[in-house]
C-alpha cells in the first residue's frame, strides 16, 4: 500500500452563506478520509503564544468523504480546436514557427508543434530532442522516421524553424534560421555563431494521422491506463506565430515569412497570429488563427502571453504599443495553474459566523502528510460588524507553495539562518503537481509570474512555518490577528482581497475599520484604489504589517483565482522579467513596484518598506510625538517606553520586513511617528529600490533608516490610518495569552477607530504655544 | 577560551531591553587580505596546454542545404555526423561520430581487389588462405553472436558446421543434389542441430555448458573417424558437387573460390548486423552477464532472446557447413578437431569478443600466421599462442578494445596526475580549466579557496562558544564572516534542519540542490530545539571547512 497522503483545494477562497463551494481532494493509499469543518482561530503553535486553536463546527459536510487518487496536467501548451481534422495532414505540408528555447536538450524531448500521439507513435511533429537539436518526424504506429538539423539550439535565442514534407517523394526538409536581432536574444553578433541549418532526407514511409489526436503547440498527446489522455513533451520557451501550410513552401516563401511575415494565402491551413486579439486591458488564453478555417488555439495552464517576439527590436516596451512585436507565447513544462481534479464534495455554505474556515481532512493518525486543511474565508451574508479583517489573499497566492529554501541559494544568507524544513515542505518539493510560487523560477530559469489557488497550497494552512525563516508566514501568521480579535471579543467580519478586487470600495464601506494582514504585499490596482478611497471616504485602516502595497498585480475578471505579477528592475525580487516583458498580460498595466508607478505605499498607509531581516526582531520604543494628545490615548495603560520586546516571530514586535515613514515618498505631511523599532542587525539590509549606489553601511547597525515606524495620520471625513510597519507586530499579539503591551496598544487603537464619530483628542490641532 | 581573547562589543548592545549590553570574546581581527597575499602563484608546475588542429575539420553547412543520404531502404544515414560548435572558437564544425563504416568500406575494397594486387609468387597461397579466412570468418561471426551477443559459452559451433558439411555431402552423394541446394539443406540441419544443443543451455551455465559442447564436438569427431559411411578410410567424406564450373582455368577457379567465400562472409556480416544491431541484440545488451535478474525485472525475456540468437546462428552455421561442402567438395574430421576449435577461439579473443570487426580481424591474423607464414613451421602455433596470451594478459577487449582501454588508462593517469598536482578544493589547474565551460566557475574556485584559507584562521573555541550562545542575530566580525560564507554556499549538499516535531525535535539534513530530489539525512541525532540544531549544523560546517 502506498504511503497515506491527502491534499486538496477549493474552487473559491471567499464565500458567503448560501454560496456553493466545491472541494477537490486527492488521496494516496486510501479511499476514505475524515472531514471536519473547522473555524481557524490561531495558527501558530509557538510555545510563547496560546498554541494552535481551531473550533470544530458541526455541519452536514462532516464525516467520511470518499476520496481518490487524482491526476494533474502539469505544463502549459495550446490545444487547437479542429473538429474537421483540417490538421490531419495527409498531403504535402509545411510547419513553421519562431522559437525561443529556454532549456533545449538536457535529455528531455519537447514537442514544439504537431499532431503527435506519443503513446501510439502516430501523427507528426517538430521537436527539440534530448540533444537540443530540432527534429521533424512522424510515425505510422509501428515505426517513427525523422530527420534532425545539424547543430543544437542555443538557449534564449530566437530561431525560425520550418519543416516540410511531401508524401509523393517522401522528401522532408527542415530549416533552422536565426531570428536574433540586437535586442531579442541572449547572444549578440560578436559571438559569431552560425545558427543556420537546412537538412533534407528522403523518409521511409508515410505518416498515419489518427482521427482523434489534437494539434498541440508546446506538447504532445500521451496516454496512461489509469489517467487517460494527457499532454506530455511540454516545451520550455517562447513560440511566435506558428503556421501550417498545405504544400512544401519554397525557400523564397519561407524567407518571406521569416523576414516579413508574408505568406502565400492560398497555401495556409492555419496561421496563428499570436499577437492578434490583444486589448488595452490584457490578453486572454485564445490564440487566433487567421487562416481560412479559424482553428482557434486555446492555452492550458496559462501560457504567458504578450512576451517579446522574434521581431521585437527594443523600441516598444509594451505589447499595447506594437502588438505585432509581442507575439511571443511562453510555455513552461512545469507551469501549473489549475489541477482540474474531479470534484470530491460540494458544500452550500450554511449560516456560519464570518471567519477563516477550513475543511480538515485526516487519514489515519492525522499527522504530517495525513492531514490537510482546505482553507476558505466566509464573509457575512450582510455585513453588520464595524470591524473587518481584510485577508491578503493575493499575497497568499504569491507565496503559495514557495520552494525558496530548496532552490534559492540566496535564501540562507538573506534569512541569516539555515532553513527548518518539514515533511510537508519536502513533499511539496518532490511534487511538481503542486506548482510554483511567484518566488520561484521555472526549471528553465524564467521567473514564475502566475499563481493560483486551484491547487493544493501547502503553506496556506494553519500551523505551517515558512522553512527559510523559522516563523509563521502569511495565512498562519495572519491568524494571530484573527485570534486576537476573537480573544478580545470584537465584533468583526472577514473580507478578502478577492472581494475588494471584484467589488471595489463597496466591499469596504460597510465597515468603520479595516485591519490588513501582516504582509499584504501583492495588490491590484482595484484594491489599491479601494483602500485609498476607503480612507478618504472616512474609513479607518490599520495596516497590520510590513512591506505592504508593494507589487502591482492583476487578476482576470472571471478568473480571480489566478494572480499575475512581473518582477522588474527594482524591488526585492526573486527573479527579473526580461526586457520588454514588464507588462501584465492580464491587465495591460506595467507591473513591478507600485512605488515605480508613482504610488509608493507611504502614499496610502504612511510607511513603506525600508529593510528586511529574518534572524531577529527588535522592540519598538515610543517616539516623542507619541506624547502629543492626538495620539497619546493609544498608550493608555501601557507602562514604559518599550513596546513589544516579545513575540512569536523571533522574540519581538519590530522586524521581519519593516516599513519606514518617508515624506519624499508621499507619507502625508501631518503623520506622526508614534513609535519606532531600532537596533536591527546587519541581516537587515536596505532594500534595493532605496539604493542608488550601494556603499558599505547600508545595514541595520549602520543605517538609521533601518527601522519600523508606527505611524498615525488622519484623513478626510474622519478617516484615519494607523500603520504598524512591521510583520512581526501581528505575531507579538498572542504573547502571554494576548496580555501584553502590543495587544493593549492595538486595542486602544481599534476601540477608538471602530467607534462612530471623531477620534479621541481630534481637536488638539492648533499650533502649540509652548513654554517648555 | 583563552584569556587574551579580544572582546567584541555588540553594536546593538544599547538596544537590549532584557539583558545587559552584550559583548563576547572573539578573535583578533585578521584581514582577509592575508591569504590573498600568501597566494600569489600556483604551487604545482604549470604546463602549456592545447591541441593543434592537425587534421581537417569540416565546417558547418550554414545556409547550404545538407541533403543526407541513407542506406536504402533503412533509416540509417550513411554516416553518423554530429554538427557542433567548437568550444574554443564557436565555429561550426562537423565530426563523424562513428568512423567504422569508413574502415569497413576500405576493408571491403581491399578484399575486393585482393586477387589483383597480390604478388605473383604468393598469389596462390594467399588467395587460398584468404578464401579460408572468409569461411572461418563467417563461422566466427556466427559464433560471436552466440558468445558475444547471446552470452552463451558454446564450443559446439564447429560441430554444427561439421554436421551440416557431412550431412549435406552425404545427401549429395546419395541423392545427387545440385550444389546450390547444399547450403540450404545445411541451414535446415543447422537449425535442427541448434535446437538440440540449445536445450541444455537452458539448464547449464558457463563452464559446464562449454564442457558439454566440447563433448559434443569430440563425440562428432570420434563418430566421423570411425564411421565407414562417412569416410573413415579416406580421412573425410568427399564427392560433394562444387559450385566452380569445371571449364574455368586454375587462376579463375581460384578467384571464384575466393569471391564466393568473400560473399559468404558478407552474408555473415549482414546476419551479424541484423541480429546484434536490432531488437534481439539490444534486448541482450540490456541483460549482460550477472545482470540478468535486473533485465528480467525490466520485463526482458532474455532466455528467449538468447535461444533465438542461438538458433539463428546455428542456422547460419549450417548454411556455412553446406557451403564448406561445396567449397571443398566434402567434409573432413578436421572440422571437429580440438585444435580447430581452439584456433577459432583464439581468433575471437584476439579480435575482441562482442564485435564483428573483432571476429574478422582476429581471423585474418590467425589465418595469415597459420596458412601464409607456413615457412616458419610449427613455430607459428607458438606465435599464435603468444599473441593470444598477450591479448588475454594485456587487453581487456581484444585488439578492438585497445582504444577504449587506452582512454580509460589515460583517464586514470590524468586523475592520478591531477590529484598529485592539484590541492583538494583548491584552484583549478589549466588542464581542468579547459574542461570548464563557464569560466566564471574558475574564478569562483580561486576565490573560494582564499576564503576558506582565511576563514580557517577564524575558527576558535571562542567563536564556537559565541555561536552556541546565540545562533541567530548580530555576531562578532569573526563569527559573522564564517556564517555569511556558510550560508552562501551552493545548494548541493548544503545543510538544513528538518523538523520532526515543532519545537521538540529537529535533525540535520543535506539539501540535494536538484529539483524534486528530497534532502538526505546526514545523521540520526535529534535536537530538542531549533537553537541546538542551528549550533550542531554550524559545527558540521566548521568541521567541513577545517577538513577541506
Amino acid at each position: 500500500m502506498a504511503e497515506l497522503k491527502i491534499f486538496g483545494y477549493a474552487d473559491k477562497i471567499s464565500v458567503k452563506p448560501g454560496d456553493t463551494i466545491s472541494f477537490f481532494v486527492h488521496a494516496d493509499g486510501t479511499n476514505a478520509a475524515q472531514a471536519q469543518l473547522v473555524r481557524l482561530i490561531h495558527g501558530d503553535a509557538h510555545p510563547s503564544g496560546p498554541g494552535y486553536i481551531e473550533e470544530e463546527v458541526s455541519s452536514p459536510i462532516n464525516g467520511t468523504w470518499r476520496v481518490r487518487k487524482q491526476f494533474t496536467q502539469v505544463g502549459s501548451f495550446l490545444t487547437v480546436d479542429d473538429p474537421q481534422r483540417r490538421l490531419a495532414l495527409d498531403g504535402p505540408f509545411t510547419l513553421c514557427a519562431f522559437v525561443y528555447p529556454n532549456k533545449p536538450g538536457h535529455s528531455t524531448r519537447n514537442c514544439l508543434l504537431g499532431r503527435w500521439d506519443a503513446f501510439n507513435n502516430k501523427g507528426y511533429g517538430i521537436w527539440i530532442n534530448g540533444d537540443g537539436v530540432i527534429e521533424f518526424g512522424y510515425g505510422d504506429g509501428k515505426e517513427v522516421d525523422y530527420l534532425v538539423t545539424e547543430v543544437p539550439l542555443l538557449k534564449n535565442n530566437w530561431y525560425f524553424i520550418a519543416a516540410s514534407y511531401d508524401p509523393k517523394t517522401g522528401r522532408a526538409t527542415i530549416h533552422q534560421e536565426s531570428s536574433a536581432n540586437r535586442y531579442n536574444s541572449l547572444l549578440g553578433k560578436v559571438a559569431g555563431l552560425d545558427f543556420r541549418s537546412r537538412v533534407r532526407e528522403s523518409l521511409r514511409f508515410r505518416p498515419d494521422n489518427p482521427p482523434d489526436v489534437p494539434f498541440i503547440v508546446g506538447g504532445a498527446r500521451d496516454f496512461h491506463e489509469l489517467r487517460g489522455h494527457f499532454v506530455t513533451q511540454c516545451f520550455n520557451g517562447k513560440i511566435d506565430r506558428p503556421a501550417v501550410f498545405n504544400r512544401v513552401l519554397t525557400q523564397a516563401e519561407l524567407d518571406a515569412y521569416r523576414t516579413r511575415l508574408e505568406y502565400p494565402s492560398d497555401a495556409v491551413v492555419a496561421l496563428w497570429d499570436t499577437s492578434k486579439g490583444y486589448t488595452d486591458k490584457g490578453i486572454g488564453d485564445d490564440v487566433v488563427d487567421i487562416g481560412p478555417h479559424g482553428l482557434t488555439a486555446r492555452g492550458y495552464n496559462r501560457p504567458v502571453r504578450g512576451q517579446t517576439g522574434f521581431n521585437w527590436n527594443g523600441h516598444n516596451d509594451c505589447f499595447r504599443l506594437a502588438p505585432s512585436e509581442f507575439g511571443g507565447i511562453e510555455f513552461h513544462a512545469d507551469a501549473m495553474i489549475d489541477c482540474n481534479w474531479e470534484k470530491t464534495k460540494e458544500f452550500v455554505v450554511s449560516d456560519l459566523k464570518s471567519g477563516a474556515y477550513a475543511i480538515r481532512l485526516r487519514l489515519g493518525d492525522g499527522k504530517g502528510l495525513r492531514e490537510e486543511y482546505i482553507v476558505f474565508f466566509v464573509r457575512p451574508r450582510q455585513p453588520k460588524a464595524p470591524i473587518a479583517f481584510l485577508a491578503p489573499t493575493g499575497s497568499y497566492l504569491a507565496y503559495a507553495n514557495e520552494h525558496l529554501s530548496f532552490d534559492a541559494q540566496i535564501m540562507q544568507p538573506l534569512a541569516g539562518q539555515s532553513p527548518i524544513v518539514s515533511e510537508i515542505d519536502i513533499e511539496l518539493y518532490q511534487t511538481r503537481e503542486f506548482g510554483l510560487s511567484c518566488y520561484d523560477s521555472h526549471d528553465d530559469g524564467a521567473g514564475v509570474c502566475y499563481s493560483s489557488y486551484r491547487r493544493p497550497i501547502l503553506n496556506m494552512r494553519p500551523k505551517t512555518r515558512i522553512a527559510g525563516m523559522g516563523i509563521t508566514w502569511q495565512f498562519p501568521a495572519d491568524l494571530s490577528i484573527i485570534a486576537w480579535l476573537e480573544h478580545k471579543g470584537y465584533d468583526y467580519d472577514i473580507l478578502t482581497e478577492e472581494d475588494v478586487h471584484r467589488e471595489g470600495l463597496g466591499a469596504l464601506t460597510p465597515y468603520r475599520l479595516v485591519l490588513t494582514g501582516t504582509h499584504p504585499e501583492y495588490i491590484s490596482e482595484q484594491i489599491l484604489d479601494a483602500t485609498e478611497d476607503f480612507v478618504a471616504w472616512g474609513g479607518r485602516l490599520i495596516y497590520m504589517g510590513g512591506n505592504g502595497y508593494y507589487w502591482n498585480v492583476a487578476y482576470r475578471k472571471d478568473e480571480p483565482w489566478c494572480l499575475e505579477v512581473r518582477k522588474l528592475n527594482s524591488g526585492m525580487r526573486a527573479w527579473q522579467a526580461r526586457p520588454g516583458e514588464y507588462h501584465l498580460a492580464t491587465s495591460g498595466q506595467k507591473s513591478g513596484l507600485w512605488k515605480d508607478l508613482g504610488r509608493p505605499p507611504q502614499k496610502v498607509v504612511g510607511v513603506g518598506i525600508i529593510s528586511e531581516g529574518f534572524d531577529s526582531c527588535r522592540p519598538f520604543r515610543r517616539m516623542p510625538d507619541s506624547w502629543h494628545r492626538r495620539v497619546d490615548w493609544m498608550f493608555e495603560g501601557i507602562e514604559g517606553e518599550i513596546l513589544g520586546d516579545f513575540g512569536l516571530a523571533h522574540g519581538a514586535a519590530g522586524g521581519i520586513e519593516i516599513d519606514r515613514y518617508d515624506l519624499s515618498l508621499g507619507t502625508p505631511p501631518h503623520s506622526l511617528i508614534v513609535a519606532s523599532s531600532g537596533g536591527h542587525t546587519d541581516n537587515y539590509q536596505t532594500v534595493v529600490e532605496e539604493v542608488l549606489y550601494p556603499y558599505p553601511g547600508l545595514m541595520g547597525t549602520y543605517d538609521y533608516r533601518i527601522r519600523a515606524d508606527m505611524v498615525f495620520f488622519t484623513s478626510t471625513n474622519g478617516g484615519a490610518v494607523f500603520s504598524t510597519g512591521s510583520i512581526a507586530f501581528g505575531q507579538a499579539l498572542p504573547y502571554a495569552n494576548f496580555d501584553n503591551n502590543i495587544s493593549r496598544l492595538l486595542s486602544n487603537v481599534v476601540d477608538a477607530f471602530a467607534k462612530d464619530g471623531p477620534l479621541p483628542a481630534s481637536m488638539w490641532t492648533l499650533e502649540e504655544k509652548q513654554w517648555r | 577560551m583563552s584569556e587574551t581573547a579580544p572582546i567584541w562589543i555588540d553594536p546593538l548592545g544599547d538596544y537590549e531591553t532584557k539583558v545587559d549590553a552584550r559583548s563576547a570574546p572573539t578573535n583578533a581581527f585578521l584581514p582577509p587580505q592575508v591569504p590573498w597575499d600568501e597566494t600569489t602563484s600556483f604551487k604545482a608546475k604549470l604546463h602549456r596546454i592545447g591541441r593543434l588542429r592537425y587534421y581537417y575539420k569540416w565546417p558547418g553547412h550554414g545556409s547550404r542545404l545538407w541533403w543526407r543520404t541513407r542506406y536504402w531502404p533503412t533509416r540509417r544515414r550513411v554516416l553518423d555526423i554530429r554538427g557542433e560548435y567548437n568550444r574554443k572558437t564557436s565555429r561550426r564544425e562537423k565530426t563523424i561520430v562513428d568512423k567504422r563504416p569508413i574502415w569497413w568500406a576500405m576493408a571491403f575494397a581491399l578484399f575486393a581487389v585482393l586477387p589483383f594486387i597480390l604478388p605473383q609468387d604468393t598469389w596462390n597461397t594467399v588467395l587460398t588462405a584468404a578464401a579460408l579466412m572468409c569461411i572461418y570468418g563467417s563461422i566466427n561471426l556466427a559464433w560471436m553472436l552466440i558468445i558475444g551477443t547471446a552470452g552463451i559459452f558454446s564450443l559446439a559451433s564447429y560441430a554444427v558446421v561439421g554436421a551440416a558439411a557431412y550431412a549435406t555431402t552425404y545427401a549429395a552423394i546419395q541423392l545427387g543434389l545440385p550444389w546450390w541446394s547444399l547450403p540450404l539443406l545445411g541451414s535446415v540441419i543447422g537449425l535442427v542441430f541448434g535446437v538440440v544443443i540449445a536445450l541444455p543451455a537452458l539448464k547449464l551455465d558457463g563452464l559446464y555448458y562449454a564442457l558439454l559442447t566440447l563433448g559434443i564436438v569430440e563425440l562428432c569427431r570420434v563418430y566421423v573417424i570411425q564411421s565407414g559411411e562417412l569416410g573413415s578410410a579416406t580421412g573425410g567424406l568427399f564427392g560433394a558437387p562444387s559450385y566452380v564450373p569445371d571449364w574455368l582455368s586454375p587462376p579463375l577457379r581460384q578467384m571464384t573460390l575466393y569471391y564466393a567465400s568473400f560473399a559468404l562472409m558478407i552474408i555473415a556480416l549482414f546476419v551479424y548486423r541484423f541480429v546484434d544491431g536490432k531488437r534481439l541484440g539490444r534486448l541482450l545488451k540490456m541483460a549482460p552477464e550477472k545482470k540478468e535478474a535486473f533485465a528480467e525485472a525490466c520485463g526482458i525475456d532474455f532466455y528467449r532472446a538468447r535461444i533465438n540468437v542461438f538458433l539463428i546462428s546455428s542456422t547460419f552455421l549450417g548454411f556455412t557447413g553446406g557451403f564448406y561442402a561445396i567449397h571443398f567438395g566434402g567434409a573432413s574430421p578436421n572440422l571437429f578437431s580440438f585444435d580447430t576449435v581452439l584456433l577459432s577461439l583464439s581468433m575471437l579473443v584476439i579480435g575482441g569478443i562482442g564485435r564483428s570487426e573483432g571476429a574478422v580481424l582476429g581471423t585474418v591474423i590467425v589465418v595469415f600466421i597459420d596458412r601464409v607464414m607456413i615457412g616458419i613451421g610449427p613455430l607459428r602455433y607458438v606465435l599464435i599462442g603468444a599473441i593470444m596470451l598477450g591479448v588475454v594478459l594485456f587487453l581487456r577487449g581484444g585488439i578492438f578494445g585497445i582504444k577504449t582501454q587506452f582512454r580509460i588508462w589515460r583517464a586514470k593517469k590524468q586523475s592520478e596526475n591531477r590529484s598529485s598536482r592539484a590541492e583538494k578544493g583548491g584552484e583549478m589547474l589549466p588542464e581542468e580549466a579547459t574542461e570548464t565551460d563557464n569560466k566564471d566557475e574558475i574564478y569562483r574556485r580561486r576565490f573560494d579557496k582564499a576564503q576558506r584559507d582565511f576563514l580557517k584562521c577564524l575558527v576558535t573555541d571562542t567563536v564556537i562558544e559565541e555561536h552556541r550562545t546565540r545562533p541567530l542575530g548580530q555576531h562578532s566580525e569573526a563569527l559573522e564572516r564564517l556564517l555569511i560564507y556558510f550560508r552562501g554556499q551552493t545548494q548541493v549538499d548544503k545543510y538544513a534542519i528538518m523538523v520532526l516535531e515543532d519545537f521538540k525535535a529537529y535533525r540535520i539534513v543535506g539539501l540535494s540542490g536538484r529539483r524534486g530530489t528530497p534532502p538526505r539525512v546526514v545523521e540520526d541525532r535529534t535536537y530538542p530545539n531549533a537553537n541546538e540544531a542551528y549550533h550542531a549544523l554550524f559545527l558540521r560546517r566548521v568541521q567541513d571547512l577545517m577538513e577541506s
